[in-house]
């Protein structure tokens, strides 16, 4: 049979970072799959590099809309250890309130979506729902649902008081027993089992090789997370388990994020119950930064996300190194494809909780007669 | 003792002071880079590249290229410091000795201009958009002004 190419890309209205796989297929089976990017290359490190290091707050903070708050955290947390900023302990427990619940709508968002994929699509609206009032709780710490700049340096520029803090305990009584039954749903329906037991497995050993982070590396057994290898905020202080799961298939990296959710649920609640008193942020701004540069690291909902921060003195940046923890798991996490059906290449991709938007138009063609014709995304998988 | 940050100071590596904990910062030249990083994995192979960095250091004339590596055993950031002359910076690659840092170094190549030898992969528009490219310019060097 002919190799065919298809092209799963580039572009996807619903999620951001447009990018392409070209997979070639014998039959059903994967062959070879490369990755194709550089789609939408924002500039966001040479721009940090003009603006003050107040302003960058605000715009490596819209890197990314799901994962917000990790990203100013990674940046401040960076400027503050080349500046030797305190930042107060109230400051610290709720940049990890806002954190967690980041981590939990973005770990639903993603299950959801997977749901979606293998064609469960009430089970997608059924959890678009039950995300949407972690939205809110946001919204309610913040001011905002999705590009919250909560971070200012040196500490975060709200509070909370006793009636939102009592909101938030009452969402997440609901917003629990859901993720609970959602676990179970893909724990034991048929259909999911089918589609993510056994798919685009990776081993322990090559998971590492590879460099892969977060969910998915933790989903092939290797315990890292950078919450508690290298605390930061209040992490080294509230108590919580590394989740790993040994199958290093789709499912387990799924797992991996259902039980999660369940810990940062937890999470909020010790530091809810246990925050601190006293101010929130330094008095007077900080403007300028002694020479020095930083390696601030964080575990975003996707992994570990790096910067890379250097100062010569002054009040800008010299240089601002920024890596997702999604570079390496779409580019690095090409060895999963191996020897999987066509169907399996949204699901596989889809279990690396991407963030990209690669995927809903693909385009096969056959090599041998040259013929084309699109097909959705959502098509493929279903194997139409 | 972390058994990495061990065997880089046993090697007689330069180590410079930073104030961040878990994090050991070493200076290694270019030629003696895939030794170190070889010796390293055999040490402990649980060592993954968490990134690869490069600052233009314009006026010193030199381009720097940070490796990042996370060693999940130790929890420990081992970051290797190796300097490339501005007007032809290479360095060696490491991409076969760890697969996972073959993404860093094609970002590193197309954004700074840091060729790493060995690296069959590296090419042009990997992030940078064609009309960038197409005038030779790499955004992330310091005379390329917006």
């Amino acid at each position: 049979m002919a190799l065919i190419e298809i092209p799963v890309g580039p572009q996807h209205p619903a999620l951001h970072e447009p990018i392409m796989l070209r997979v070639r297929a014998d039959g059903e089976k994967v062959v070879d799959v490369q990755v194709v990017t550089g789609y939408n290359h924002r500039g966001a490190e040479k721009l940090g590099e003009r603006n003050t290091w107040n302003k960058n707050v605000f715009l490596y903070s819209r890197i990314c809309g799901i994962c917000n708050t990790v990203h100013a955290q990674t940046y401040t947390q960076g400027v503050e250890a080349i500046g030797g900023i305190e930042v107060p302990p109230r400051a610290q427990f709720l940049r990890t309130l806002i954190m967690e619940l980041e981590r939990i709508h973005s770990h639903i968002l993603i299950a959801a979506v997977m749901a979606e994929v293998v064609g469960f699509e009430s089970l997608f609206m059924l959890m678009m729902r039950d995300r949407e009032p972690v939205m809110m709780l946001k919204e309610l710490v913040t001011g905002n649902r999705v590009l919250s700049d909560y971070y200012t340096l040196g500490g975060v520029r709200r509070d909370i008081d006793e009636v939102r803090k009592d909101k938030i305990l009452k969402v997440l009584e609901r917003v629990e027993e859901r993720v609970k039954y959602y676990k179970k749903v893909f724990t034991e329906d048929f259909t999911l089992n089918k589609r993510l037991v056994g798919v685009g497995i990776i081993k322990a050993a090559d998971a590492v090789k590879y460099s892969l982070v977060g969910p998915t590396l933790r989903g092939s057994g290797v315990k890292s997370d950078v919450r508690s290898d290298d605390p930061y905020a209040a992490y080294g202080e509230v108590p919580f388990k590394v989740i790993t799961y040994d199958g290093g298939d789709c499912l387990s990296r799924m797992l991996v994020r259902f039980d999660e959710t369940l810990q940062s649920i937890e999470i909020v609640r010790y530091v809810l119950t246990h925050l601190p008193q006293g101010p929130i942020a330094p008095k007077t701004p900080i403007r300028m930064l002694p020479a020095g540069e930083a390696f601030s690291r964080v575990e975003a909902p996707r992994g570990e996300l790096i910067y890379h921060i250097v100062s010569k003195g002054g009040d800008k940046p010299y240089r601002v190194k920024v890596r997702t923890p999604s570079f390496h798991n779409i580019i690095n996490g090409l060895i999963a494809y191996k020897e999987a059906k066509i169907a399996d290449v949204p699901v596989i991709l889809t279990s690396f909780d991407p963030c990209i938007s690669c995927t809903e138009r693909v385009l096969i063609i056959d090599e041998k007669s040259g013929n084309s014709r699109y097909i959705r995304l959502k098509d493929l998988g279903r194997g139409v | 003792m972390s058994k990495v940050v061990e065997f880089l100071r046993n090697i007689g590596l330069v180590q410079r002071e930073v104030k961040q904990a878990r994090r050991y910062v070493f200076e290694v030249s270019p030629e003696r880079l895939r030794e170190v990083v070889s010796g390293l994995i055999k040490v402990d192979e649980n060592i993954y590249v968490s990134t690869i960095s490069a600052v233009d250091y314009i006026s010193e004339g030199f381009i720097e290229v940070n490796y990042c590596l996370w060693g999940i055993n130790d929890a420990v950031m081992v970051v290797l410091k190796v300097k490339a002359p501005r007007d032809s910076p290479k360095v060696p690659t490491i991409h076969d000795l760890i697969p996972g840092a073959l993404n860093s170094e094609l970002d590193t190549y197309d954004l700074v201009g840091v060729v790493f030898e060995g690296n069959d992969k590296l090419r042009r528009g990997f992030l940078v958009p064609s009309e960038v490219v197409s005038q030779g310019i790499y955004p992330l060097r310091k005379d390329f002004k917006v």
